[in-house]
C-alpha cells in the first residue's frame, strides 16, 4: 500500500476511499469535472483534507494548486471535519453586552478548541454568529436546531450533556 | 489572412480578424492601459483597467479579451472610460497596502504608473487594513501579499509558461490570495525557482532577495546576452548598476526561450561563491606568483613553441565561446600540429547527418519520447516545453535507466532496453518528437533510426557550447600520459583533474586558463585568469546549432581577459596571425561552424 493511502486510512475507511476513486474515475477526462467530483466527495466524505485533494488532483490530472483554489473558493466545501452537533454562540450586540463573550470562552474551554474548530471526538463544531434575531433571549446559543436563551456560563455543561 | 478595418479614437486601424481590440490598438501604436494582461499569457479580462467604449455596446468592454469586427468604432480615452478607470484604480489602491514610498517596486510599478497617468492623488476610500503575511521562505524570492492586486499573472505564468503549476489563487473576496501548492510556504513548495512569476508581476508583490531595493530601472543598464549554463542558450538581459550585476531577466523576444529562464540561468550566476583569479600567475621556485600578462604569455609561448605537436595536449570546457574554440583549434591543432585534444564533458550520440531539429518542435508533438536525457536537471527550459506539451494533451514516454525528472509527468516510463515499445507508439502518432541525449545507448540509437522521416529529433547536448566544441574536433579521446605540455581551458567549469590529471607526466608543463581557483590551478605552472559570462563578448552555439551572441555587461574582474582574447594574444606571441579583432575572429569561427554543419 502506498504511503499516501496509509495516511488517508487514518481518517477514512477503505470503502470511503474506494468510493472516492469511483467518483474520480466517473469524471476523469471530462472537461469541468472538478466541481462535480468535489461535490460528490464532500457529500460522501463530509470534508476534503489536503490528502483527499491530492488524490483528486492526481486522478483528474490537475494541479493541486487549482483543486485547492476551488475548494477554498466555495464555502460548500470544507477541509476540516464537522462535528455531529453544531454549536453557534451569538456575539451580536445584544448578546454580547449580556455576556455572550463569556459563554463563548466557556465553550472554548469546555471543548478545548477555538471557534471554527471541531472537537477531536467529532461531537461538536463551535461557531460564532452575529445576531440570530432572538435578542430578547440573549445571550443565545443554538445547538443544531434548538435555541437556548438566557444562558449563564455555569449552565453550559448541563446543556451540552443533552447532546451525545 | 483576413483583415478587419476598425476605427480607434477616430484613426482608421486594420488588423487581423480574431485580434483583440488591445492587439489592434498596440499594432497601431495606440496605448490602452492593462494590468492583468500580459502579451505572453492568455488574457482573462480580470482587472477591467483596459475598458474601452465601443459604439453600439451597452457597457464598456475589456479591450484585452474582445475581438475586433469589421467597422467597429472604439474610444479608448472617452470621459466615460476615464471615469471607469479611475474608479478601478481607486479601488485597487484602497485595497491592501499601496503606500508606494515604502515599496520595492516604486518607480517600476505598473499600478503606480497608472495612478500617475490618471491623477490618483488621494485615497477615495479608506484604505484596507487586513494585513497579509509576507512569505520569505523562498531562497531567492519573497512574496509581499499586501502589494498584490490579484491580477493572476504570476499564477498563469507558472502554469502556462513554465507548466509547473505551483502558484494558485485561494479563497475569495477580501480573503483571496496567491498561494503555493495548497498553502505551503513558498520555500517548501514544488516551485523550481525559475523566476518567471517575478518577471511578470506588475507590482511590488514579488521581489528577488538579491536585487531588491538596489536600484530602479532608470538607474540601471541592461545588456542582452545568452545564458552559458547549458546547451539551450536562453536569451537574457543582464541588469547592472555601476559595474555590478544586479539581476538577470529573461528576454521575451529571444527565439529560443521566449521569456523563459531557469534557476541556473536567472539566479545561480548571482550567487557564485567561488574565488576568482584576478592576475596571471607563474610558478617560480615552486610557488605561484602574480606576474604581468606579457610575462605569463611569454613563458607559455616559450614552452609551447618548443614542443613537438604530439607532445601538446589540449583540454577544453564546453563553457568556451565559439571564438575561443576556433582559436584553440587553429593555434594548437592546425598551426602547431597537436592531435591529443579533448572535451571536459560527454557528447550526445550522432543520429543523422542532417541538421538538428529545433526546440520549438517540442510543442508541436502529440507523442514525446525522451531518451537517455533528463532536461529537468540538465536543460531545464527544454523540460518546460515538454511539460507544457503534456498539459496540452501530448503523451510523454520517458526512456531512461536512471532517475528522470520527467518521469512523474510521463504516461509511460521504460528502460532503454525496452525502447521498442515506445517506438511502436511513436509510429502510430501523428507527430512524434524524440528528445535524446548522452544516455541513449548504441542499440537505442539504432532503433531510433526507424523513426527517420516520421519523428522530429531534438538533441539535448550536455555541457554548454558542446556543438561548437565537437565541430572544432574537441571530442576524440584525450590521452593524458602523452602530454608534455598541457593546455587546459576551463573557463568557469569546475574540474579538479580527477584521475586524468594523475596520469599526466609529473614533468609536464601545465597551463590553466580559468576563472576560478581550483585544485587544478594550484598544480599549474601558469594560470591565465579568464573573464566570466558577464564580462566577455563573443558567441555560443546552442544544441540546435544556432549561433547566438554573448555581450559584455560589466568589465572583467582585475586582470582577467575573455577566453578568446587570451588565445589571440598567445597566438601573437607565437608569431601566428589568426585574426586581430573579435569581429574578425567571430566571423571566421561562425563561417567554419556553418561550413562544417553543411558538411555533415
Ligand atoms: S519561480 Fe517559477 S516555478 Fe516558482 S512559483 Fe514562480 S513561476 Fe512558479
Ligand atoms: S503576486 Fe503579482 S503577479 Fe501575482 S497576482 Fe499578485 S500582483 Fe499579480
Ligand atoms: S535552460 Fe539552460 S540556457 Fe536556459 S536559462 Fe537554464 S541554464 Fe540557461
Ligand atoms: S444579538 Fe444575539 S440574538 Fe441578536
Ligand atoms: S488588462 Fe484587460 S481586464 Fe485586465
Amino acid at each position: 500500500m502506498k504511503l499516501e493511502d496509509v495516511d488517508l486510512l487514518k481518517e477514512f475507511t477503505s470503502e470511503q476511499i474506494a468510493k472516492l476513486d469511483e467518483i474520480i474515475s466517473k469524471h476523469r477526462g471530462k472537461p469541468g469535472g472538478l466541481i462535480p467530483v468535489l461535490e460528490e466527495a464532500q457529500v460522501s466524505l463530509e470534508y476534503l483534507p489536503i490528502g483527499i485533494q491530492k488524490r483528486i488532483a492526481k486522478g483528474l490530472n490537475l494541479p493541486l494548486s487549482r483543486v485547492y483554489g476551488v475548494v477554498t473558493f466555495y464555502s460548500f466545501f470544507t477541509m476540516t471535519p464537522r462535528g455531529k452537533h453544531t454549536v453557534r454562540v451569538c456575539l451580536g450586540t445584544a448578546c454580547y453586552v449580556r455576556g455572550g463573550k463569556a459563554i463563548a470562552e466557556k465553550l472554548e474551554k469546555e471543548f478545548g478548541i477555538k471557534e471554527g474548530e471541531t472537537t477531536p471526538d467529532r461531537m461538536f463544531t463551535l461557531e460564532t454568529v452575529r445576531c440570530l434575531g432572538a435578542c430578547g433571549l440573549g445571550p443565545v446559543v443554538i445547538i443544531d436546531e434548538d435555541v437556548h436563551g438566557r444562558i449563564k456560563p455555569g449552565k453550559v455543561r448541563e446543556i451540552l450533556s443533552q447532546y451525545n | 489572412m483576413e483583415i478587419a478595418n476598425i476605427t480607434i479614437n477616430g484613426q482608421p486601424v486594420s488588423a487581423q480578424v480574431g485580434s483583440t481590440i488591445l492587439q489592434a490598438a498596440r499594432q497601431a501604436g495606440i496605448d490602452i492601459p492593462t494590468l492583468c494582461d500580459h502579451p505572453a499569457l492568455i488574457p482573462i479580462g480580470a482587472c477591467r483597467i483596459c475598458l474601452v467604449e465601443v459604439t453600439g455596446q451597452r457597457t464598456l468592454i475589456t479591450a484585452c479579451t474582445f475581438p475586433i469586427t469589421e467597422g467597429m468604432v472604439v474610444q479608448t480615452e472617452s470621459p466615460q472610460v476615464v471615469m471607469a478607470r479611475k474608479l478601478i484604480l481607486d479601488l485597487l489602491f484602497s485595497e491592501r497596502n499601496h503606500f508606494c514610498p515604502f515599496c520595492e517596486a516604486s518607480g517600476n510599478c505598473e499600478l503606480q504608473n497608472l495612478g500617475y497617468r490618471y491623477g490618483v492623488d488621494h485615497w477615495l476610500y479608506s484604505t484596507f487594513t487586513k494585513a497579509f503575511p509576507i512569505d520569505a521562505t523562498h531562497k531567492h524570492l519573497f512574496m509581499e501579499h499586501n502589494r498584490c492586486i490579484l491580477c493572476g499573472r504570476c499564477e498563469r505564468a507558472c502554469g502556462e509558461i513554465v507548466a509547473n503549476h505551483t502558484l494558485g489563487l485561494r479563497n475569495r473576496g477580501n480573503a483571496s490570495m496567491i498561494h503555493c501548492d495548497a498553502s505551503l510556504p513558498w520555500g517548501e513548495s514544488t516551485c523550481i525557482s525559475c523566476g518567471t512569476c517575478l518577471q511578470v508581476c506588475p507590482t511590488g508583490a514579488i521581489s528577488d532577495k538579491r536585487s531588491a531595493f538596489m536600484g530602479r530601472d532608470v538607474q540601471t543598464e541592461s545588456t542582452k546576452t545568452t545564458c552559458n549554463r547549458c546547451s539551450i542558450g536562453c536569451g537574457m538581459e543582464v541588469v547592472t548598476r555601476a559595474g555590478n550585476v544586479l539581476r538577470i531577466k529573461s528576454d521575451w523576444d529571444a527565439e529560443v526561450n521566449g521569456g523563459r529562464l531557469c534557476e541556473y540561468g536567472r539566479f545561480d550566476p548571482l550567487y557564485d561563491p567561488r574565488d576568482r583569479i584576478t592576475s596571471p600567475l607563474l610558478r617560480r621556485k615552486g610557488r605561484l606568483e602574480p606576474v604581468s600578462w606579457d610575462e605569463a604569455l611569454q613563458s607559455v609561448a616559450d614552452r609551447v613553441g618548443a614542443a613537438q605537436g604530439q607532445e601538446i595536449g589540449v583540454l577544453t570546457s564546453s563553457n568556451s565561446t565559439n571564438e575561443a574554440l576556433y582559436l584553440l583549434n587553429k593555434l594548437f591543432c592546425q598551426e602547431l600540429g597537436a592531435k591529443n585534444v579533448g572535451l571536459l564533458n560527454s557528447v550526445a550520440p550522432k543520429l543523422f547527418d542532417q541538421p538538428r531539429g529545433s526546440l520549438a518542435d517540442i510543442v508541436a508533438g502529440d507523442v514525446i519520447m525522451v531518451v537517455g536525457t533528463d532536461p529537468v536537471k540538465d536543460q531545464p527550459v527544454a523540460s518546460f516545453f515538454v511539460k507544457r506539451s503534456v498539459d496540452k494533451g501530448a503523451r510523454l514516454i520517458v526512456v531512461d535507466d536512471g532517475e528522470n525528472g520527467l518521469a512523474p509527468f510521463a504516461y509511460m516510463n521504460l528502460r532503454i532496453a525496452d525502447i521498442g515499445r515506445a517506438i511502436e507508439i511513436a509510429h502510430r502518432a501523428a507527430q512524434p518528437i524524440v528528445l535524446y541525449g548522452v544516455g541513449a545507448s548504441e542499440a537505442a540509437v539504432k532503433s531510433l533510426k526507424a523513426l527517420q522521416g516520421k519523428a522530429r529529433f531534438v538533441t539535448l547536448e550536455p555541457g554548454v557550447n558542446t556543438f561548437a566544441a565537437v565541430t572544432f574536433g574537441f571530442n576524440n579521446g584525450f590521452k593524458p600520459s602523452a602530454a608534455k605540455v598541457l593546455y587546459a581551458s576551463l573557463g568557469e567549469q569546475d574540474w579538479s583533474g580527477g584521475d586524468m590529471l594523475k596520469a599526466v607526466d609529473k614533468g609536464a608543463f601545465v597551463v590553466v586558463q580559468a576563472s576560478f581557483a581550483s585544485p587544478l590551478t594550484e598544480k599549474a605552472d601558469v594560470v591565465l585568469p579568464t573573464a566570466i559570462w558577464s564580462e566577455r563578448a563573443g558567441s555560443l552555439t546552442n544544441t540546435e546549432g544556432r549561433v547566438q551572441k554573448v555581450n559584455k555587461a560589466v568589465e572583467p574582474r582585475g586582470g582577467a581577459k575573455p577566453d578568446w582574447e587570451i588565445l589571440s594574444l598567445l597566438a601573437e606571441k607565437l608569431g601566428r596571425k589568426l585574426g586581430a579583432s573579435l569581429d574578425e575572429i567571430a566571423a571566421l569561427a561562425v563561417q567554419e561552424i556553418k561550413y562544417k554543419e553543411n558538411q555533415r
